[in-house]
């Protein structure tokens, strides 16, 4: 059998408490056991970021990290991004900039792009376009998601 | 692809996150037991018909104060196991001490995979293509295992150069863990360059990885380091090539000679990412860069 | 009340009516879904390219708990589907290719489906392979289907005028072989399909095609029940790119095992199993020939291309019915001999992908310009020029070419790159000493921009209805799988009722609900769909002035809606609230609703045998001009700017245009320069994003669009559809700077550090033994 691991920790806000299989990710746990399919399954082998969360305020790949690892920590999905006051500004930048297309690899990349501007604020192009290297878009050719991080942290040449 | 008839995967089938090193290295003394970092390889190697099926009990170091945090002491710089590739990039003693290894963090997968992959990891991984072991080998930096046994906690120190035994395979004992990664602080008049190739920045599974390290004299080079890495089983050091360099003074030959060699003491391989022929090409391309552009390649 | 002044829509930028709930992680996608009750489905692939089956023992997959059908061949009708009609979706006796999907299992989850597969037992007896179509057109090569003698698949000819002749005149002639590789879609939301049947065996499948009226057609063959017992809902999904355009084995399959189990069936396919088995984009080999007068005028192109089939026939092999427009369009070609043939392999096999054959022809259409330019010694901009089409111009396929601003378009990128002044000095720094070298290259190429009549109709259906409170609901058959269908829809219909955008719901995705539509496919669906939308609104447009007019009495053409009002259309005085008129149309008298309806055919015809007919409604060009500089030692290749000029037709949302052109741009450059599908005797060698690259952030080049607007006569509100053309031009552009920078051509995409190196050192080694 396999070993199950009982794990609290707090959920975009919310305290959870679940056990789950020692070996199952993150995401699995997200999508599948609390139906947070928000954040979304592309690859499961950390290449595209399409699974992209924070814990702790630091943005991860779901499908890598362990479920069991988020005992006791502060996790933040797509789902939380959005308050009673609305859209977080990044998320409407991305809506306004027309930086969304299919949208699947999105929740992953705004998480990045938030994950970004609460930890560089102001950056260079360069930067920013370093920032987002493990979030692969196949619809937008990455441009409009710039400007949309741009609108809200600014970004110098 | 699902293969067929192939024996049951193993799943864990208990589970310990420790917070001390001694309780750790308890819970492992049996060997039976699979030690998760920050799990970026683990995860992947563990699936259903991976290469690696899991051991009896998952142990989760993560929680583990001990294993974070650089230092310097005695002119020695300390990398605990759990410092993760994001704390390299970002370390300010490692930048004015060994820029090298934040450089090399900053090649290495994407800002998620950085914040998660820990140097512990990367170096027990012991891919061929493991990025930070290339600069670590030139800065002869040494790991430190540690192992319950009789009653207390053992280490010993092996130096990188003899750690890596082929892909994935090292000479750390099942009941061992990294511990920490040390190097004396290098010398001002030391260079070290690292080049891992393209065309990404990061998020690239190195083709080839080249570091050098050198004491440079009024052009002379000596203690000349040069490692490798995917070009053979393992991370390796060029030794023909810092033999020959050893003591001589930059010129386009002695460039050329040195490229040359380098690319003798690698036996690279055809694979999906790249063939034998390009690999020595880039080998030699990137030491006469390193050679050429002094450190930042 | 103050007037209302009249303001337009189009040409605004406009975000997507979807694009919060996609932000906020609201959206779900089939992925996400969960049915009641619903069973997980899991295929067992051959992974072997060729072999007889001679057992297969499912007994103790059957007996796991949790396992509720197990199918092999045996266990359903035989029945043939695809393109081609010769694909099963479960295959008895042999397997052809890698994907062939050999049995198939339903159970309670994802990891019972895994072990019940692992318990399957398969005994082969392998066969000998063939992977090269050359090959396998040969005699004596192993047959890979036994009613197709000679490996034989589909073939297309086309000729006009009289080539041999041409080619005695022609002062200059060129001869080219190009490869053109396998590439897949890597849609993020991997193929992903949930079946429901009914008790009185009607089937509801929630699908990610972008067809869904004829994926009924395709998809009851191959389980042997009447498409019209067939419900398509297609919840969002994450990406297309032209690879659900076919009928593929895992929908079948899927519908298979919810048949047997009786109980709601998902399947949906991981990442290495999307790489394997979803569609490529279609390999071409290209033997092409061009002949030019002295001063430049094309004469003739000759071309041969021999496709590799593939074990099964999807869209793929079809696409020389745009190759050969390429062929025998871009630039004034007055003498074409084409030839194409398909011939079946022991690979994976192809569908249709963004650009549809396009993407190949253009790579040797625009390579073989840059080449002939040089070979005459003009430059390429004044031999584009020469040979551009001008307006009203009909090409040998009988193409009309109606507002054409090809010449205007190259130009224009000359114009704003300095093209020819930098391509000179580029080419006369070539030999200069240093690593990095520059260079600056142009393509161009044309493609059909309103719809293209491949099936017998290429229309949509809409129909629009208005409620109480003004809010309109519109029905259309055209599909939205990212590309912005939405937001046009929205903006053409607020455009004629007068009413805000947010105030209309868009219903696209029941089969049951709205009427038909060809698919998402060939740039059409602005321009079809469009065209649909907007006749509809202004029948209901019609309607509801009609009524205004009798109730303001004004003649209705003196009358307007806007912002909700009814108005005096001189001056924008308010007469009337929209919601009322609707209310009192409704609670009067003489009750009316309003609920309209449309189907709109383009004035486009089907190609005759001979491949004649003007199948699109519009065409348009693009030209793209890529500057590069190549490391010489590494063979890596940089973008420093990209430029695009490319005819729109008329801009009708200017954010969702650019963002389709930036994203078919990047697209076309992974495809220049790092995506593969190394498939090497029938197997895929690179199956993760870990070794089949997609371009990723760093590596997106600065770009620039210029917009022509050449205002399509027959294009909503003068549009033209635009989303294949940024995907195609790219790799040639960048092929011939490549060339400008360092004298190597390449014929055989893609250009990676490897090849590029290889060839540098291959070229260099030459020089210095002839040295
Ligand atoms: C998308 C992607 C991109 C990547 N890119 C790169 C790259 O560019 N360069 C590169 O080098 N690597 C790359 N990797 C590999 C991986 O991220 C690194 O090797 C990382 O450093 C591993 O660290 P970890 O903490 O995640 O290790 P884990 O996955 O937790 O562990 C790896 C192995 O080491 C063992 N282990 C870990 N820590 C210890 C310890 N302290 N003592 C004993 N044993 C231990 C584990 O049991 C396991 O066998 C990439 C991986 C992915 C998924
Ligand atoms: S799904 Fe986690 S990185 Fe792709
Ligand atoms: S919007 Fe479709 S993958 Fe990014």
């Amino acid at each position: 059998m396999t070993a199950k691991v009982d794990i609290s920790f707090t959920l975009n806000g919310h305290l959870k408490k679940v056990s789950v299989p020692a070996d199952m990710s993150a995401l699995t746990m997200l999508r599948d056991m609390l139906g947070m399919t928000g954040t979304k399954l592309a690859c499961g082998e950390g290449e595209c970021g399409a699974c992209t969360i924070m814990v702790d305020g630091v943005s991860l790949n779901s499908c890598l990290m362990y479920a069991a690892e988020c005992d006791g920590r502060t996790v933040l999905t797509i789902e939380g991004l959005r308050t009673a006051a609305g859209l977080d500004p990044m998320q409407k930048a991305f809506v306004e900039k027309g930086a969304i297309q299919c949208g699947y690899c999105m929740p992953g990349m705004i998480m990045q792009a938030k994950y970004l501007a609460d930890t560089k604020g102001k950056m260079t192009h360069e930067e920013l376009q370093r920032g987002l290297e493990g979030n692969v878009c196949r619809c937008t050719g990455y441009k409009k998601v710039f400007d949309a991080v741009a609108a809200v942290v600014g970004v110098t040449e | 692809m699902v293969s067929q008839a192939t024996t049951e995967s193993q799943t864990p089938q208990e589970y310990a996150a420790p917070s001390t090193i001694e309780e750790a290295l308890r819970s492992i003394a049996d060997g039976d037991a699979t030690i998760l970092a920050g799990g970026t390889d683990l995860m992947l190697q563990t699936k259903p018909g991976g290469r690696l099926p899991y051991r009896r009990k998952l142990v989760n170091i993560r929680r583990i104060a001990g294993l974070r945090g650089v230092g310097e002491k005695d002119g020695r710089i300390s990398i605990g196991a759990l410092v993760t590739i994001t704390d390299i990039a970002n370390n300010e003693l490692l930048k004015t001490a060994a820029p090298v290894l934040p450089q090399t963090a900053d090649c290495f997968a994407s800002g998620q995979i950085r914040n998660m992959g820990t140097v512990g990891g990367n170096i027990c991984n012991a891919s061929p293509a493991g990025d930070m072991i290339v600069p670590l080998l030139v800065l002869d930096a040494e790991v430190e295992l540690s192992a319950w046994a009789k009653g207390a906690v053992a280490t010993r120190l092996v130096p990188l150069s003899k750690f890596f035994t082929g892909p994935g395979r090292t000479v750390k004992q099942p009941n061992e863990l990294l511990t920490r990664i040390v190097f004396a602080r290098p010398d001002k008049k030391y260079s070290v360059g690292y080049i891992k190739s393209g065309p990404r920045p990061a998020l690239e599974i190195s083709t080839v990885s080249a570091a050098l390290s050198a004491i440079r004299d009024n052009d002379k080079l000596s203690s000349v380091r040069i490692a490798l890495g995917a070009v053979g089983p393992t991370v390796l050091r060029a030794v023909k090539a810092e033999a020959y360099l050893e003591g001589k003074t930059v010129n386009a030959q002695v460039v050329a000679e040195t490229a040359r060699l380098a690319a003798e003491d690698a036996s690279p391989i055809d694979d999906v990412r790249a063939t034998a022929w390009y690999r020595r090409h880039l080998i030699q391309v990137y030491v006469k860069r390193l050679l050429e552009n002094d450190s930042q390649g | 009340m103050e007037p209302i002044a009249k303001k337009s829509l189009i040409g605004q930028r406009v975000p997507k009516p979807d694009a919060p709930d996609k932000a906020t992680g609201r959206t779900t996608y089939i992925n996400d879904m969960v049915l009641p009750k619903m069973l997980y489905g899991k295929i067992l692939h051959a992974g072997r390219p060729h072999a007889l089956i001679k057992n297969i023992d499912v007994s103790a997959a059957k007996a796991l708990p949790g396992v509720y059908a197990v199918l092999t061949a045996a266990d359903v009708p035989e029945m043939f589907f695809g393109v081609g009609r010769d694909n099963r979706p479960l295959k008895g006796g042999k397997v052809r290719c890698v994907r062939d999907e050999v049995a198939a299992v339903a159970a309670e989850s994802e990891e019972l489906c895994d072990e019940a597969l692992r318990l399957i037992k398969v005994d082969y007896e392998d066969l000998p392979a063939v992977f090269d179509p050359a090959e396998g057109a040969k005699e004596g090569a192993p047959l890979i289907h036994d009613n197709k003698p000679g490996n034989r698949s589909l073939a297309y000819q086309f000729k006009h005028g009289d080539v041999a002749a041409a080619e005695a005149s022609s002062d200059v002639v060129i001869d080219s072989v190009f490869n053109v590789h396998y590439v897949t879609h890597c849609c993020m939301g991997t193929s992903c399909v949930i079946a429901d049947f009914d008790c009185d065996g009607k089937l509801t499948i929630y699908s990610q095609t972008q067809y869904p009226y004829n994926f009924k057609m395709d998809l009851a063959p191959a389980l042997g029940i009447h498409p019209g017992d067939i419900r398509v809902i297609q919840p969002p999904v994450g990406g297309a790119f032209g690879s659900k355009l076919d009928v593929y084995p895992f929908e079948p399959v899927c519908a298979l095992l919810a048949q047997a189990a009786r109980r709601p069936v998902k399947l949906t396919f991981s990442r290495e199993e999307e790489f394997i088995n979803a569609p490529t984009r279609q390999p071409v080999r290209i033997h092409m020939r061009t002949g030019a007068k002295k001063d430049g005028t094309l004469t003739f192109r000759k071309v041969d291309c021999l496709l590799n089939n593939g074990a099964y026939t999807s869209w793929g092999p079809t696409v020389p019915f745009v190759m050969m427009r390429t062929f025998s369009s871009h630039f004034r070609v007055p003498n074409v001999d084409i030839d194409c043939r398909a011939i079946y392999t022991n690979n994976p096999y192809a569908g249709s992908f963004r650009g549809y054959g396009n993407v190949q022809a253009t790579y040797a259409t625009s390579i073989h310009a840059d080449m002939m330019a040089e070979k005459l010694g003009m430059e390429l901009l004044t031999f584009s020029l020469k040979n551009a089409q001008k307006s009203g111009e009909v090409t040998p396929q009988g193409a009309r070419l109606n507002e054409c601003v090809f010449a205007e378009c190259l130009q224009k990128a000359a114009d704003v790159t300095d093209f020819t002044a930098k391509h000179a000095r580029y080419a006369a720094e070539r030999n200069k000493p240093g690593r990095i070298k520059r260079g600056i290259g142009m393509a161009s190429s044309i493609h059909n921009a309103g719809g293209a009549k491949i099936h017998k109709s290429d229309g949509c259906g809409t129909m629009i209805k208005l409620d109480d409170y003004a809010r309109a609901t519109v029905i259309t058959g055209a599909s939205e799988i990212g590309q912005g269908i939405d937001a046009v829809i929205c903006q053409v219909v607020a455009e004629e009722l007068g009413i805000p955008m947010s105030d209309i719901t868009i219903v696209n995705n029941d089969s049951a609900i709205a009427p038909w539509d060809v698919g998402v496919h060939a740039s059409r669906t602005t321009f079809i769909a469009g065209n649909a939308a907007q006749r509809a609104a202004r029948k209901a447009r019609e309607q509801m002035l009609n009524a205004a007019s009798k109730r303001a009495n004004m003649p209705a053409d003196a009358l307007d809606l806007r912002e909700g009002w009814v108005v005096h259309d001189s001056d924008g005085t308010p007469v009337l609230k929209i919601d009322k008129l609707l209310r009192e149309m409704h609670f009067s008298r003489e009750p009316e609703l309003v609920m309209v309806s449309e189907y709109y055919e383009p004035p486009s015809e089907p190609e005759n045998k001979e491949h004649v007919g003007d199948m699109s409604a519009a065409y348009s060009h693009a030209v793209h001009v890529a500057e590069v500089e190549v490391d010489t030692e590494t063979g890596e290749i940089r973008i420093v700017k990209f430029t695009s000029v490319q005819d729109v037709g008329r801009v009708i949302n200017e954010m969702g245009l650019e963002a389709q052109l930036e994203g078919g741009i990047v697209m076309g450059i992974g495809y220049a320069l790092s995506e593969e599908l190394k498939i090497v005797n029938g197997q895929v060698r690179n199956p993760s994003f870990r070794d089949y690259k997609v371009l990723t952030a760093p590596e997106v080049p600065p770009m620039e669009l210029h917009f022509i607007e050449s205002h399509s006569s027959t294009g909503p509100m003068g549009a033209k559809g635009i989303a294949e053309l940024p995907t195609i031009v790219p790799a040639p552009a960048i092929a011939n700077a490549v060339y400008n920078a360092i004298g190597i051509r390449f014929f055989d995409p893609p250009m990676t550090p490897e090849k590029v190196a290889r060839a540098i050192w291959e070229r260099d080694s030459k020089l210095a033994a002839a040295e």
